[in-house]
């Protein structure tokens, strides 16, 4: 909420904000579910916009299935909630321009999140 | 058209009495457009009012007042129609019937009688009709939002403009009344439509917005808005002893439960949602902005807490209010008086579109790179500021929050020495 309305303020476009607010969204779900302790950077610039998340979680152990619709790792306790569905990433890399997935296991995951702005 | 909506300085319906305002922080705090200021001891307004009245139910010292059309002169009824909002029938106890009211403002004299909450059913129609015209495009925007609460649009207009094509272009009941009420008069009597004045009893000032400076209409048929407050005494005294067969109310149950939360939604025939009361409303207009609630149909927003029942010009509480509606809705019963068949004609006709064409052309004005620019620069600038402030969020320096405080001092409307601790600071 703090991300949409910060980008709100600088006066992005709301199709715009809103994916950018998806993704920061489901990437942090990801921490809060899998990652531990994280990190989320937003770097502004009137052309782009890219969201950093690095966390010090168990990493993904294979990158292609995990963006798979429906694959997932997530404990029972979280399906419960109605989190953990296999969508998070797969729904990151629908509303992003560009996805970049960092992670090795037992490393951590980091994600690079690329929007362009004029292009919602 | 919307799409060349300019952020004009709107009017305000909400005035400052400075003799009475001792310059505390409660109104600055309770602001949810952030508009307030403490000037040299006295509140002012200085930003977008979307007249809530947040204010005036925050002052301990009635230092803000709404402001209606008082002036409207009265003495000459004859040729005016009252419409009062239906939140005047919660207003006398369980005993009197919305009847018995509209036969009291009879007694005080009004020429004509409107009963609004009829109409109301009639458009709930109008919302199905329009809404499963609408919902299957693939451009839908989903959730649709009420048109009916004036502050609510009001706040879109002025926070959330990229929600303005969820509201759909139709004409509200209090609209409706008034329109009819005025061309079937003037054919009657063979007379122009402005022969008659159309006088609605509301329970807050925000439909002088409607009648002025309307977001949704170019026109409107309303002449005044006037308090149930200030009509109160008068209408209370008129309603005793009503003895009369004629009959000027017609609705059931769910026109009558309009002025309640929920009662708009519970006459329309499809998913929906109510939410009241400012926080809740911006918060849920946010998450819509985020693309969530796609899955619902139509979402009725009130700016006041439990609905218009709430309003700040009511004499009821609102939750004695409530108990009277409910019992009214339990009387009258929930099923629907207004025939489909009807309302389809009327539908077709355009009865119910507004005068400014349909929401779903609206686009909006894209901002170029040199305004995101700009925006970043000046976002850079404030954020510099609020690391040297404390955080404490005391609103002494006379804005409401420091966020606030150094937006107003990044554009020149401040200075950083108002703020007590970051001159104490200095000093040690």
């Amino acid at each position: 909420m703090q991300i949409q309305r910060l980008l709100k303020f600088i006066g992005f476009d709301a199709g715009l904000i809103r994916r950018i607010s998806i993704c920061a969204y489901e990437a942090e779900m990801n921490v809060v579910m899998h990652g531990g302790d994280g990190e989320l950077r937003l770097l502004v610039d009137p052309k782009k916009v890219i969201l950093e998340v690095a966390d010090d979680g168990p990493g993904i152990a294979d990158i292609d299935l995990a963006l798979q619709e429906g694959y997932t790792t997530a404990l029972p306790e979280h399906r419960e909630m109605g989190f953990g569905a296999g969508m998070g990433l797969p729904n990151i890399q629908r509303n992003a321009d560009s996805l970049e997935i960092h992670s090795e296991n037992g490393q951590g995951a980091h994600l690079i999140i690329t929007f362009e702005s004029g292009s919602s | 058209m919307l799409d060349t909506l300019q952020v004009a300085e709107p009017l305000r319906y909400v005035q400052i009495n400075e003799s009475r305002c001792n310059g505390c922080v409660l109104c600055m705090k309770a602001c949810p457009t952030k508009a307030i200021r403490i000037r040299e001891g006295k509140a002012r307004i200085e930003g977008v009012c979307i007249d809530c009245c947040e204010c005036v139910r925050a002052c301990p010292r009635g230092a803000i007042q709404p402001i209606t059309s008082e002036s409207f002169d009265l003495t000459e009824k004859d040729n005016v129609i009252v419409s009062p909002s239906t939140v005047l029938y919660s207003q006398f106890g369980e005993d009197v019937l919305p009847n018995d009211v509209l036969l009291g403002l009879k007694r005080m004299g009004f020429g004509y009688i409107h009963d609004q909450s009829y109409t109301s059913e009639i458009f709930n129609l109008a919302v199905e009709l329009y809404i499963k015209e609408n919902r299957e495009r693939p451009d839908a925007p989903l959730p649709f939002i009420s048109p009916v609460c004036p502050v609510v649009v009001s706040l879109i207009a002025y926070k959330f403009q990229s929600l303005l094509r969820h509201i759909p272009p139709l004409v509200t009941p209090r609209e409706i009344v008034a329109r009819e009420g005025k061309m079937r008069l003037a054919a009657r009597h063979g007379v122009d439509a402005e022969a008659f004045k159309v006088v609605h009893i509301t329970p807050c000032p925000s439909k002088m917005i409607c009648m002025n400076e309307s977001i949704l209409q170019n026109h409107s048929y309303l002449d005044a808005a006037i308090g149930i407050n200030s009509i109160y005494e008068e209408l209370k005294n008129n309603i005793q002893d009503v003895e009369e067969d004629i009959v000027l109310h017609h609705s059931g149950g769910i026109g009558l439960s309009w002025g309640m939360s929920g009662g708009e939604i519970s006459g329309v025939d499809l998913n929906c949602l109510a939410v009241s009361g400012l926080q809740e409303t911006i918060r849920y207009l946010e998450k819509i902005e985020m693309g969530l609630l796609g899955d619902i149909d139509y979402v009725e927003f009130r700016a006041c807490t439990e609905g218009c029942l709430g309003g700040p010009l009511t004499v009821m509480d609102k939750y004695q209010g409530k108990r009277h509606i409910q019992k009214l809705v339990r009387m009258f019963g929930v099923e629907r008086r207004v025939k489909h068949g009807y309302v389809k004609k009327l539908y077709d006709k355009g009865w119910f579109f507004t005068d400014k064409g349909p929401a779903l052309k609206r686009k909006l004005r894209q901002r170029s790179p040199a305004d995101i620019a700009k925006g970043i620069e000046r976002q850079n600038r404030i954020e510099e500021i609020l690391r040297l402030l404390p955080r404490k969020e005391c609103g002494a320096c006379g804005c409401p929050d420091c966020v606030t405080f150094a937006e107003d001092v990044a554009e020149g409307r401040s200075s950083l020495g108002s703020c007590v601790f970051w001159q104490d600071q200095q000093k040690g």
